[in-house]
């Protein structure tokens, strides 16, 4: 407490260090009940030692919340006193009803005080009597007691009148709640209460379990063995239920109204008592809308865009001068797309002089000043980069980085520079145009007298931030731009930056190791956030929160129920840390930490390994769940649901997205509906449903932004689908044409991983037109940026292409072909899909085949095994075309051995494959419908 | 003259009958406006033309000894009289037929234990002792009792949120501090209302304490209802303004045709800043009510809100010639003093107004325009400051204190108040202008673009709006010249007085090279500043991109007669013309030979 309380009085800066309230003045009422001044070691109403001891912890732990944001009502107060003082408890809480209300006069306050002070023990030097139970002022009740006096001997009368008004609107405001619900919530309290007992956990209530555990994080002693049983868990739940039934307006069922209802929770309060008293301090209203930004930011779509704001604008009203008031709005209106508030409400907060921070009286003119500008600056820009203002983006953060330098503000700069990193990375910039127009921008920083193209300024960039970064010991920074650097890695070839003078000789591949460097020193640099100047203020900011999570708990139990359902999405972390106590890692860092193990599965699957990838993304879904934002946890997801397409089928990757799509239902535009599409598409085209497949690729086209160079990823999948959809169609000009242009487009905007795909599809298109020569090129082509880019499983596949070719060639280039075949089959054996491996293995029976020294006679299982094998995994696959020609090889093969059954059943497959790829029969698909 | 015998009846009775019920300033406005009624003709009463004479003779006295410029004293009204508005004179209401209203009559409750009960509780009113007027009126049924105790009750509750305003004062500012009887006060006349066993007087003060409460369109309904069935109550007028923050409320007031509502339709002209139709209906009103300061201070104001600073400032003095006690709308005078410089006259208002009410925040306002025209803006601030503290809700304080912080340099403060005005009324568009202008100043003209483009979105029409946007523009971070293209030329279409945007223009035209656009401009210019008979470095930098411009389009003698007029200028240019106009001379001449040169080739 302490610690809390020293805290706040920093903070508070002398305005009132400890606002006295009436809940206070009941503690101090009940404090003084536990500690009668001159009464023997039992005092009255307790009939034993530990039942005494009961109420004191009672008492203590609640001093130890005694600056949580929302003070309980006396009701609950007395209900909370019930639960602990057994026998007792009636005499107690009729008595402190009546000294309450008995408080008429500003005199009765004064008398009041004066025996409180009774309470305390003399200072040492004092004779003591023995018997005598008197409060040590060092102890955390008399440091609370002594709290309580100082503030009220410090009030002035005008404050004297206010605590009493509140006073009588406090009793009274329970006297009519009382009264109300009275014969319910009385039996159900008691039957509550005998049940607690029954199971010999007479603490056990929901409340006393908040303030075990903020005890149990405090004190190492284990004397209070009975603060350590924690209820088991169904007879939680069993509690819950039971207040649920008592309060039946607080049903209910969505699961998004958690934190919509912890506000409007809150804004009653707010509305019940509009008098002082409510607002706690300053600080804990910071903490609660930090946490409400954080929520906001983790899942936006939680948060109706109207109700927030009306409970934003009343809290403005009350407190006029917090203007953090308006970053919660602007960041409201940011993540409903609403730009025009989004700016207003940006402008408007950093235009008060207490934007950033904010005690002006406290700190001194020039901290105010300091990164407030720079800040609005940065936040102009990621606000542009957020609704695709690419050029206005540019701009506000050239700006930025202007008047930083001029401020001499390093730590906005690194940021401001990791944000422009950002942007070009995240924006697709046509490296014929210079993008960052104005020589002001960043040509200062490389002067090399040579325009350098866009991704070597991005890499002079990331380099300046993360030195930057490293010498200002920013550590999430520096993480985030290895991070960033990772991703530069991952996908661009390294050429050196001077254009003259001697070169270094340097291989054109991208470099795994450096990339495997860079997520690592990521990571581990996280380890010491703890030295991050900046963390500091959430870290603080955290703390104060935790007084919210206890009223969750507190007076909404059944939201326990809502997170056991989300309890899925989210993970165990509250096990471990407990419902009170702030995580001892801030969400920022743990989200640092976890992009990394997504950029991890990413890189693992541009290099090929899928067991990586599906570990990573496991990793990644199961431990950071809590910290992560729903966008980048759905791209967990997906990824894990990729993988099962890939490996198991379609019927499983379908069964897993649907439970997905429940969980990520409120993402609009979510990497789930994504992945849904994907997948639609790649069955259609499996299937043979080529209207589907080419409805799935129109839809895939209307989710890209129709700006240019904006959301480039979707539109190169979009169109590379197009081309795969006329391939399959047998358009094959068409086709050829949609890919020679998404290769112009991907060479255009640098996205060489994108080209080596591309090159392939034109290799397979001209594979399947016949024209096997003119494919050879391409195939080539594809294999060597493949490794460059070291996309191992990318190149086994365009090696496998290429032996196709060289077979259609001819059964001259059987040999060749093999040859090809082997030397990829080891990784497509290892990673491949089931789609590729079944691809593969046709190929080596193909080679066999063609061979003219091979005779199947001698040996049929070398034909047979990769045939059957393929057929199995093209029919997990519904992979229509490919499982026909499998069977009709098997027929073939069968035939020529002389085994008739075996060759009937072949061909009786591959008969049905051709009907069925003839034919698609157009069955209801209830996926198809949902997109 | 009938007819003005019944304004002065009416206004009569609405004196009497708003003092009884302590609306003050209500009956102040009225009794304002009865005096400010034109005498008739002599003959008829002669009493009031000598009460009028009366009236006005010891202060122009006292003006003239005040007032250097005495001489043109009633200039101004002679010439409102002679050319001003004499068919408005003939027909005051210039086929409007207004709707007479019958003066209410007052409940009979003059003697009686009623009556002094409400004496008592008046008395009590009057020496500021509210609760105590509201409990001697209890039980009282009264509609007039009914509404003093109201009031009183209201007014009590007004006084203690003041204190308690001050008292809870904590880190967070917060003024969460209500007055605590505005509920039980809405239910009792929610009640009076829906039994219909209200008077005008309560429907005003159920209108204000609907608007206290934040149900504004509940309360502009009551208030109109009020303003309807009693129009003579200014003050309900007035609360009735203050909630019309758009035009469309406003068109949308379902009001009687009471020739009251002209002066609230004027008044909320004014606000919304529409000045010309403001000033037409004064004018109107001037007819009937010649002698009234408050139309004439009104006019003065929306004068100067045209910057037509000179007429402002006769009516002005006038106004201060005849009620040298004045504080109302004279910190718009010193505002326009400020902006002719007057230091002198501007010192001398200051000091008046310091002796009449020094803490009036129209007094600290003038005072601290004093001190900036004299470039003490520490000071200027203090006063602002004081003005504000008064009224946290001045918005043109607000504004000019940001004015003086950025003379000091300190612009976060500049911004911070800047920003309070604007949250006050976000249709002050010079509050934006200033938070433009100031994030300009410090270097960021990409941020500040969003400030300029707030306020020219409000004054679309204003030149140097839009001339402030592409100076950002054209900055040289930004150079995004076709914007600032743009903008100029909206700013040239709008009347721009100082003419920098013709000259911008012709300047980034001949940058970007459209060198005949730019022609095109600088001629404007040219012409511009001929017209305005000045001189100066644009003029000779215009002639000489004119001179160059027609020798490169081979228009030698266009270009020779702006080279000659060139040679009128000393210094370097003088050189450059004679040069020019020797290589001009010799081309024209060289002409001819080239093509006699090109025949014979």
């Amino acid at each position: 407490m302490s610690r809390l309380m020293g805290g706040g009085s920093m903070k508070e800066g002398g305005a009132g260090v400890f606002d006295l309230t009436p809940h206070k003045i009941a503690v101090c009422h009940l404090i003084q009940l536990f500690a009668p001044p001159a009464q023997q070691a039992v005092p009255f109403p307790f009939h034993s030692v530990a039942h005494h001891n009961h109420l004191g912890l009672f008492l203590f732990s609640l001093i130890r919340s005694c600056d949580d944001f929302v003070e309980p009502p006396l009701e609950e107060l007395i209900n909370q006193l019930k639960a602990v003082g057994g026998l007792a408890s009636d005499w107690l809480s009729e008595h402190l009803m009546n000294s309450l209300s008995a408080l008429s006069s500003p005199d009765d306050l004064f008398n009041f005080f004066d025996k409180l002070r009774g309470v305390l023990a003399a200072p040492e030097g004092a004779n003591l009597e023995d018997d005598q139970i008197l409060l040590d002022p060092n102890s955390q009740l008399g440091v609370y007691l002594r709290c309580c006096i100082l503030a009220f001997n410090l009030l002035s009368f005008e404050g004297v009148c206010h605590l009493l008004t509140t006073i009588g609107s406090y009793c009274n405001a329970s006297d009519a709640a009382y009264e109300l619900p009275e014969d319910d919530d009385f039996n159900n309290g008691s039957e509550l209460h005998e049940f607690l007992e029954d199971a010999e956990l007479d603490l056990g209530t929901i409340e006393f379990q908040k303030y075990g555990h903020n005890f149990e994080a405090e004190t190492h002693s284990g004397e209070c063995s009975l603060l350590h049983l924690h209820a088991p868990r169904s007879l939680y739940s069993l509690v819950e239920d039971v207040q649920v039934s008592v309060d039946p307006k607080f049903k209910h069922d969505n699961a998004g109204a958690r934190s919509r209802e912890v506000v409007s929770s809150l804004n009653n309060n707010f509305r019940s008592d509009d008098n002082l008293g409510i607002l706690r301090s300053r600080w804990q209203i910071e903490g609660y809308l930090n946490m409400q930004a954080d929520f906001i930011e983790k899942d936006a779509s939680t948060f109706s865009f109207n109700s927030f704001t009306t409970y934003l604008k009343q809290l403005q009203k009350l407190a006029p001068e917090l203007h953090r008031v308006q970053h919660l709005q602007y960041l409201n209106a940011l993540y409903h797309d609403d730009y025009i508030a989004a700016l207003d409400n940006l402008h408007c907060y950093f235009d008060y002089r207490d934007g950033r921070t904010f005690q002006p009286s406290i700190f001194s003119p020039s901290d105010i000043q300091l990164g407030r500008y720079e800040t609005a600056l940065l936040c102009l820009g990621t606000m542009h980069c957020h609704f695709g203002h690419s050029k206005k983006a540019f701009e506000a953060l050239n700006e930025a980085v202007r008047v930083s330098q001029q401020n001499n503000d390093d730590p906005c700069l690194g940021y401001t520079l990791a944000a422009i990193c950002n942007l070009l990375s995240e924006i697709g910039i046509p490296s014929t145009t210079g993008i960052i127009g104005s020589p002001y921008s960043l040509g200062t920083s490389t002067g090399l007298g040579t325009p350098l193209s866009t991704r070597q300024q991005l890499l002079v960039l990331l380099k300046r931030s993360l030195k930057r970064a490293e010498s200002l010991k920013l550590m999430s920074l520096l993480a985030f731009n290895r991070l960033a650097l990772a991703k530069f890695d991952l996908k661009h070839v390294k050429r050196p930056l001077l254009s003259f003078g001697p070169k270094a000789s340097t291989m054109l591949r991208t470099c795994p190791t450096s990339i495997c460097k860079e997520l690592r020193l990521s990571s581990h640099v996280l380890r010491d956030f703890g030295s991050d100047g900046l963390s500091l203020q959430t870290e603080n900011g955290a703390f104060s929160t935790s007084w919210l999570k206890n009223i969750r708990v507190a007076t909404n139990p059944w939201l326990k129920n809502l997170s056991k359902l989300r309890s899925s999405l989210s993970n165990d972390f509250d096990i471990f840390q407990f419902d009170a106590q702030p995580s001892p890692i801030p969400g920022s860092i743990l989200q640092l930490a976890g992009a990394s193990y997504l950029l991890r599965a990413t890189s693992w699957e541009h290099y090929g390994s899928a067991p990586l990838v599906r570990t990573n993304a496991l990793v990644y879904a199961t431990c950071f769940a809590d910290a992560a934002s729903l966008t980048e946890l759905s791209l967990a997801y997906a990824k894990l649901i990729q993988h099962l397409a890939v490996f198991k089928g379609y019927t499983e990757a379908f069964g897993a997205l649907k439970l997905a799509e429940e969980r990520f239902l409120s993402v609009s535009k979510s990497r789930i509906q994504l992945l849904k599409l994907q997948l639609l598409h790649e069955r259609a085209l499996h299937r043979g449903h080529l209207k589907v497949a080419q409805q799935v690729c129109y839809e895939f086209g209307v989710l890209a932004s129709s700006v240019n160079g904006v959301d480039m990823e979707l539109k190169t999948e979009a169109s590379l689908r197009h081309a795969r959809t006329l391939l399959a169609a047998n358009q094959f000009s068409q086709a050829a044409a949609v890919a020679h242009s998404l290769f112009c487009t991907c060479y255009k905007f640098n996205l060489q991983v994108e080209n080596a795909s591309v090159l392939l599809l034109l290799a397979e298109i001209h594979k399947k037109s016949g024209n096997a020569v003119l494919g050879i090129p391409y195939a080539l082509a594809s294999l060597s940026f493949c490794q460059s880019f070291n996309l191992d499983l990318l190149e086994a596949s365009a090696t496998l292409t290429l032996a196709e070719l060289w077979l259609s060639l001819g059964s001259s280039h059987a040999k060749r072909a093999s040859t090809l075949v082997h030397r990829a089959l080891p990784i497509i054996l290892g990673h491949g899909g089931l789609e590729l491996r079944a691809r593969a293995n046709i190929a080596v029976a193909k080679c066999h085949l063609s061979d003219t020294s091979f005779s199947i006679s001698q040996d049929p299982s070398v034909v047979l095994d990769p045939l059957t094998q393929a057929a199995e995994e093209l029919e997990i696959l519904e992979y229509h075309e490919l499982a026909a020609e499998a069977f009709y090889l098997m027929a073939i093969v069968y035939d020529n051995i002389g085994k008739l059954v075996e060759r009937e059943a072949a061909a009786a497959s591959f008969r049905k494959h051709v009907i069925a790829l003839e034919k698609p029969q157009d069955e209801e698909d209830p996926l198809a419908h949902g997109i | 003259m009938t007819s003005k015998e019944t304004y002065r009846c009416e206004l009569r009775a609405a004196i009497r009958q708003l003092g009884d019920r302590c609306l003050y300033s209500a009956a102040k406005w009225a009794a304002e406006l009865v005096v400010g009624i034109e005498p008739d003709a002599p003959p008829s009463s002669s009493s009031s033309a000598a009460s009028a004479s009366s009236r006005a003779t010891p202060s122009t006295s006292s003006a003239s000894r005040l007032l250097p410029h005495h001489r043109d004293g009633s200039s101004f009204r002679r010439r409102l009289r002679s050319g001003g508005a004499p068919d408005v004179t003939a027909t005051p209401v210039a086929g409007v037929s207004y709707v007479s209203t019958p003066i209410p009559d007052d409940d009979g409750i003059d003697g009686g234990g009623a009556g002094d009960c409400y004496l008592l509780a008046k008395s009590y009113f009057d020496c500021r002792e509210y609760r105590r007027a509201a409990h001697a009126l209890r039980g009282q049924a009264g509609r007039k009792h009914v509404f003093l105790r109201c009031y009183a009750l209201y007014m009590a509750g007004e006084k203690r949120k003041e204190e308690e305003m001050i008292e809870l004062e904590g880190s967070l500012g917060k003024s969460d501090a209500v007055n605590g009887e505005l509920a039980s006060l809405e239910r009792e006349l929610s009640k009076l209302r829906r039994t219909g066993a209200i008077d005008s007087f309560g429907l005003y003060l159920y209108g204000i304490i609907l608007r206290d409460k934040g149900c504004e369109n509940l309360a502009i309904n009551v208030l109109v209802e009020s303003v309807n069935s009693y129009p003579w109550n200014w003050s309900a007028w007035s609360e009735l303004q203050s909630l019309c923050t758009t035009t469309e409320i406003l068109n949308n007031l379902n009001l009687k045709n009471h020739w009251m509502k002209d002066f609230f339709l004027a008044s909320a002209y004014q606000e919304l800043k529409m000045h010309e139709e403001a000033l037409k209906r004064y004018e109107c009103l001037m007819g009937i009510f010649r002698f009234s300061d408050y139309i004439q201070a009104q006019i003065a104001t929306a004068h100067y809100n045209l910057r037509e600073l000179d007429e402002a400032e006769v009516i002005f003095e006038e106004l201060l010639r005849t009620d040298p006690y004045r504080v109302d709308s004279m910190d718009i005078y010193s505002n326009l003093l400020y902006a002719k410089e007057c230091f002198s006259a501007l010192s001398f208002l200051a000091h008046r107004v310091f002796l009449t009410d020094k803490y009036r925040p129209e007094s600290c306002c003038i005072i601290a325009n004093y001190y900036s025209l004299k470039g003490q803006h520490e000071k200027s601030v203090l006063y602002f400051r004081r003005a504000l503290k008064l009224n946290r809700k001045y918005l043109s304080a607000w504004t000019l204190m940001g004015h003086e912080y950025v003379e000091m340099k300190n612009t976060p403060a500049a911004i911070d108040a800047y920003r309070r005005a604007v949250d006050i009324n976000p249709r002050d568009y010079r509050a934006w202008y200033g938070l433009g202008q100031t994030y300009e100043m410090m270097g960021m003209p990409f941020y500040a673009l969003y400030y300029f483009r707030k306020s020219s979105y409000l004054q679309p029409n204003d030149a140097r709006l839009w001339i402030a946007m592409a100076q950002c523009y054209e900055s040289a971070p930004l150079q995004m010249l076709d914007e600032a293209i743009k903008c100029y030329t909206r700013a040239a279409n709008s009347n721009d007085r100082e003419g920098i945007a013709l000259h911008q223009l012709a300047k980034l035209h001949s940058v970007l090279g459209h060198s005949e656009r730019a022609a095109f401009y600088y001629k404007k210019d040219l012409e511009r500043m001929e017209a305005e008979e000045r001189q100066g470095p644009n003029m000779i930098e215009a002639l000489l991109f004119l001179v160059r411009h027609c020798k490169a389009e081979k228009r030698f003698e266009e270009a020779e007669i702006y080279c000659t007029r060139l040679l009128d200028y000393t210094g370097p240019e003088r050189e450059t013309a004679r040069s020019l106009l020797r290589g001009l001379k010799t081309a024209e001449s060289g002409f001819p030979s080239m093509d006699i040169e090109h025949f014979a080739s």
